[in-house]
């Protein structure tokens, strides 16, 4: 896979670590790409004997221990390229196993085998186990399987789906792209699809099992003119089958990527310093996601390092800013039938017209808080403990006409997309890269700006959104925190009072 | 279990049912994550996984298929999706598996200690150096020390006769600590990796590390929007190296995708400037005997003395491009298809001390910290988030928080007027202090 826009990942504590041990540690530190499953090939592994799963359970909890539980998956997943005109590398992935964990007072122990076999599970709920000092004792729940509704509905289910069939649609977005303008000089399209399934079981009696489809279409296009050269991009995902592209067209998110390449070819230089900034509905809520949402994660306030500690119930934002993290949003990127330790996914609204009303939990942080779990534990995979993440983050719609907002902005940026960014979840210091920007002069959107960034605090810039749309959208992304997680980021357009931008134009 | 002998069959059984070519990648790893706080174990987590992946070549086309599950059936059926992939895409001429034998000698990339060290002594390592720090003067709270190691054998089969393989381990371990003033709050972070666990710097240093930078950035005040000198500090190198990497990436420059691509042979920046990328670097962190498809790896220089020399190539943009493969196949994971990438890559250093570089300063901004994604590679242009110190008449003055700097990669390039004598080689990005002449700086 070609990326053209390596996603930037958030500042955690981790990333000392990955970054200093590039090259020597593969796939431990290696996130992401961990994929697969065939249907019908090795689906056995999520057939793990209830009794089995008990004796692991109990096994794990003999020093002592508050929570253990057993987590098994299996992804099937198949990635195709496009590019320069030709299917240039098709690749299919089939990996699974499971993870044995225990919870101790604060404390976790984790292990993992790609193997899930008796041998190996109590393997691991041996190294597992070796956490727990409390000498604490408890009597797990014996597990009884439980049905949960399911927020995914499939039609074109993906196992039927021929490779043809995916290369079709892969085509019809290259020949958008490229007859859009004849400087268009290149299309990439990338097609990812999983099938993920996995088997929750905990000292609590849990015992759950569900399959998620999801689909990962990204096509970017490159323009050459004007002396200069842009890369454009669309992205499309969904927990959904293959009729995902009768709902969002190929064609449309290819054209989207070429009017993006092409209108940027006249960018001029983006002024720099302090302005009003109003952002366009869509993925550009990923500055709440990471301005925002991270600081809200429960990991940061459990150990009284977060932007937020102490902050709960009270004025934090403007009057008219909601912030809610959805994971039940039908079929949405970030979107599962229940987190990755088994929590019911639900609405969370985390600021309620300005007052900071919840924060994001994962079974530890709720734990160490003493607070409801919110159905934030997710994990990138089995060889990863889950930690408080985001879902479907977005700020809820206001009453304001989007056009109205730039009218009444006398100068300024306009913000039409975002790249990515990242925050210190500590200090509430985070940044943005805009991918397609504009200055708004006298109420007007007025010229195309190269790509600047935007700079703020998360405690400061909650009080300075001023205006918020009626136009509430989403666009899909992928989030790093150490391990990686599907997330969709939304907003309606809004407009922000005072942003440092970092322009190269000095302001007369 | 016999690697060596499964995947030669796996060889030999691509070939048999089809394939003209054929590549086996398995990783083999052992994994140990320790994390604490406030002198507390807060997690333990360790694991030994594998996985491989098979790469086929039939009429020129492509196919790839991983698994984690090494069972005969298994890999059959995994042999089979490879081949099928492979009839399903566009041939292309290009599609070559490399046939260099042999492999660079790469002293001191596999620690045989590194297991017997007790993990007690690794957890009390991260205790010291969190508890070191916390006692310095103005440090309010930790977030936390970890401690990770890993040790991988990575073995790559192929159908051009060869099978190579070797074993390698990292660790590392780092900190973060916060220091509040009133309603401030200001983070340090500070860790180190190396191949040996008795390489690794001492706690002390560390802890000093990360408290001076929670300590010294408390009070910022704002700055004018102006144009001035910016002082690159080593931590921020990859604010100009990450754009360079993916600009001289061989597949990006045939793509049409690189600012650099044109440039080859040409004076782009400073004669100041000389980048050179060293996959052979004994105990080096990105240093292997060959790269993600086998290739030896080599020491390039990639820009001498402001003049754009050598692009990084894997097997297929090499062939593409109708040079030879500069062993830079980059593979982050048995899952992954080669991609391009570098090794130690760094910006040799100068004769200047960084004091000296401040003293001549009369005004800019030392840059400790910058945020983004630095150049873009599709078009040189650079605007980042940055954090530091104002520097006036030669001397640091006070700090600065929440600026921004932006600029061209022409202009950076060219700009660099002063290089630093502080090489760390000890880090796979990795530059000296270094002085841009101008850039723009976005403040109040």
């Amino acid at each position: 896979m070609t990326n053209f826009f390596p996603e930037s990942k958030p500042m955690g504590r981790r990333k000392f670590m990955t970054l200093g041990l590039q090259g020597a540690v593969a796939m431990a530190l290696t996130p992401t790409m961990v994929r697969a499953l065939l249907a019908g090939g090795n689906q056995a592994k999520l057939e793990v004997p209830p009794e089995l799963l008990q004796k692991v359970i109990t096994s794990a909890l003999k020093r002592g221990g508050d929570l253990a539980e057993v987590y098994v998956e299996n992804r099937i997943s198949r990635t195709i390229l496009l590019e320069e005109g030709k299917f240039k590398s098709a690749v299919f992935g089939l990996v699974g196993g499971a993870g044995v964990r225990v919870i101790d007072g604060d404390k976790t122990g984790y292990a993992y085998s790609d193997e899930v076999t008796e041998e190996k599970l109590l393997r691991a709920a041996e190294v597992a186990s070796f956490i727990a000092s409390s000498g604490k004792k408890i009597k797990p729940v014996n597990i009884k399987e439980q049905k949960r509704p399911s927020y995914v509905t499939v039609k074109i289910p993906l196992e039927e789906v021929a490779e043809a069939q995916r290369m079709e649609i892969m085509k019809r977005a290259e020949d958008a792209a490229l007859s859009y303008d004849p400087r268009i000089k290149m299309a990439s399209i990338d097609y990812y699809d999983e099938t993920r399934d996995r088997l929750i079981a905990n000292s609590e009696g849990l015992l759950v099992k569900s399959s998620l489809p999801l689909i990962f279409f990204i096509v970017q296009t490159l323009a050459v003119g004007n002396g200069s050269s842009h890369m454009g991009r669309e992205r499309l995902s969904r927990h959904a089958g293959l009729e995902m592209f009768e709902e969002e067209s190929p064609e449309k998110a290819a054209k989207e990527a070429a009017r993006e390449s092409i209108a940027m070819l006249e960018a001029k230089e983006a002024p720099a310093g302090k302005m009003d900034v109003v952002i366009q509905n869509g993925w550009g809520g990923v500055l709440v996601h990471e301005a925002v949402g991270h600081p809200l994660e429960a990991d940061n306030i459990a150990r009284q390092t977060g932007a937020f500690v102490g902050k709960l119930g009270k004025k934090v934002a403007a009057d008219i800013f909601t912030m809610v993290d959805d994971g039940s949003l039908p079929g949405f990127r970030g979107t599962t039938d229940f987190d990755d330790e088994g929590t019911q996914m639900k609405r969370n609204v985390l600021i309620q017209n300005g007052v900071l009303v919840k924060f994001m939990t994962d079974i530890l942080s709720a734990r160490q808080l003493k607070m409801e779990r919110t159905g934030n534990g997710r994990r990138e995979s089995f060889r990863y403990y889950p930690i408080p993440r985001m879902t479907n983050t977005f700020i809820e719609k206001g009453q304001d006409k989007p056009e109205d907002i730039i009218a009444s902005t006398k100068s300024g940026l306009y913000v039409q997309s975002l790249t990515g960014g990242s925050v210190d979840p500590t200090t509430g210091v985070f940044n943005f890269t805009c991918r397609e920007a504009y200055l708004i002069e006298d109420g007007q959107k007025t010229v195309p700006v190269r790509g600047a960034t935007l700079i703020g605090s998360c405690l400061d810039i909650i009080t300075r959104i001023d205006a918020i749309g009626n136009d509430l959208a989403f666009g899909p992304g992928i989030c790093g925190k150490g391990q990686s997680a599907e997330v969709t980021a939304g907003q309606p357009t809004v407009r922000i009072r005072g942003i440092n931008v970092g322009g190269t134009r000095q302001r007369a | 279990m016999d690697y060596r002998a499964l995947v030669e069959q796996v060889i030999k059984d691509c070939l048999k049912r089809g394939a003209e070519q054929a590549e086996v990648y398995l990783e083999d790893n052992r994994q140990l994550n320790l994390d604490i706080r406030n002198g507390q174990v807060e997690s333990i987590q360790e694991a030994q996984s594998y996985g491989l992946g098979i790469r086929v070549i039939a009429g020129k086309r492509l196919g790839f298929a991983f698994v984690n599950d090494l069972k005969a059936e298994s890999l059959k059926k995994t042999v089979d999706r490879a081949l099928e992939l492979a009839r399903a895409v566009s041939p292309d001429e290009n599609n070559q598996l490399p046939v260099e034998a042999g492999e660079t000698e790469v002293k001191g990339l596999y620690d045989p200690q590194l297991q017997t060290v007790a993990v007690e002594r690794k957890l009390s390592l991260i205790k010291e150096v969190e508890s070191l720090a916390l006692k310095k003067p103005g440090i309010t709270k930790s977030a936390g020390a970890s401690y990770s190691e890993n040790e991988s054998l990575i073995l790559i089969a192929s159908s051009s006769g060869w099978v190579k393989s070797y074993k390698s381990t990292g660790c590392g371990y780092g900190l973060g600590v916060i220091a509040e003033k009133g309603e401030q709050k200001s983070s340090g972070y500070e860790s180190c990796s190396r191949r040996y666990f008795s390489d690794l710097k001492p706690a002390e240093e560390l802890a000093s590390k990360a408290a001076r930078q929670a300590v010294e950035m408390l009070d910022p005040r704002p700055i004018k929007t102006q144009r001035a000198a910016v002082i690159l500090d080593p931590e921020v190198a990859y604010a100009i190296l990450g754009g360079i990497v993916q600009a001289i990436n061989g597949q990006r420059v045939l793509q049409g995708a690189s600012f650099l691509g044109k440039r080859m042979g040409q004076k782009i920046g400073s004669e100041l400037m000389t980048i050179i990328d060293d996959g052979t670097r004994e105990k080096g962190l990105a240093s292997a005997p060959f790269d993600g498809e086998g290739v030896p790896t080599q020491t390039r220089t990639i820009i001498d003395r402001g003049v754009l020399q050598g692009f990084l190539y894997n097997a297929y943009a090499a062939r593409r491009a109708g040079v030879k493969s500069t062993g830079n196949a980059s593979r982050r994971s048995f899952s992954e298809l080669p991609g391009i990438g570098p090794h130690n890559f760094y910006l040799a250093a100068g004769k200047t001390s960084p004091e000296e570089i401040i003293k001549s300063t009369s005004r800019g901004v030392l840059v400790k910290e910058v945020t983004g994604y630095g150049i873009n590679p599709v078009n040189g242009n650079f605007s980042g988030g940055a954090a530091g110190f104002f520097v006036e008449n030669g001397k640091i003055v006070f700090p600065v928080k929440g600026i921004t700097i932006a600029g061209t990669a022409d202009e950076m390039f060219n700009g660099l007027d002063l290089i630093g004598n502080d090489l760390d080689l000890n880090r796979t990005m990795t530059a000296p202090t270094i002085r841009i002449k101008s850039l723009q700086i976005g403040g109040e």
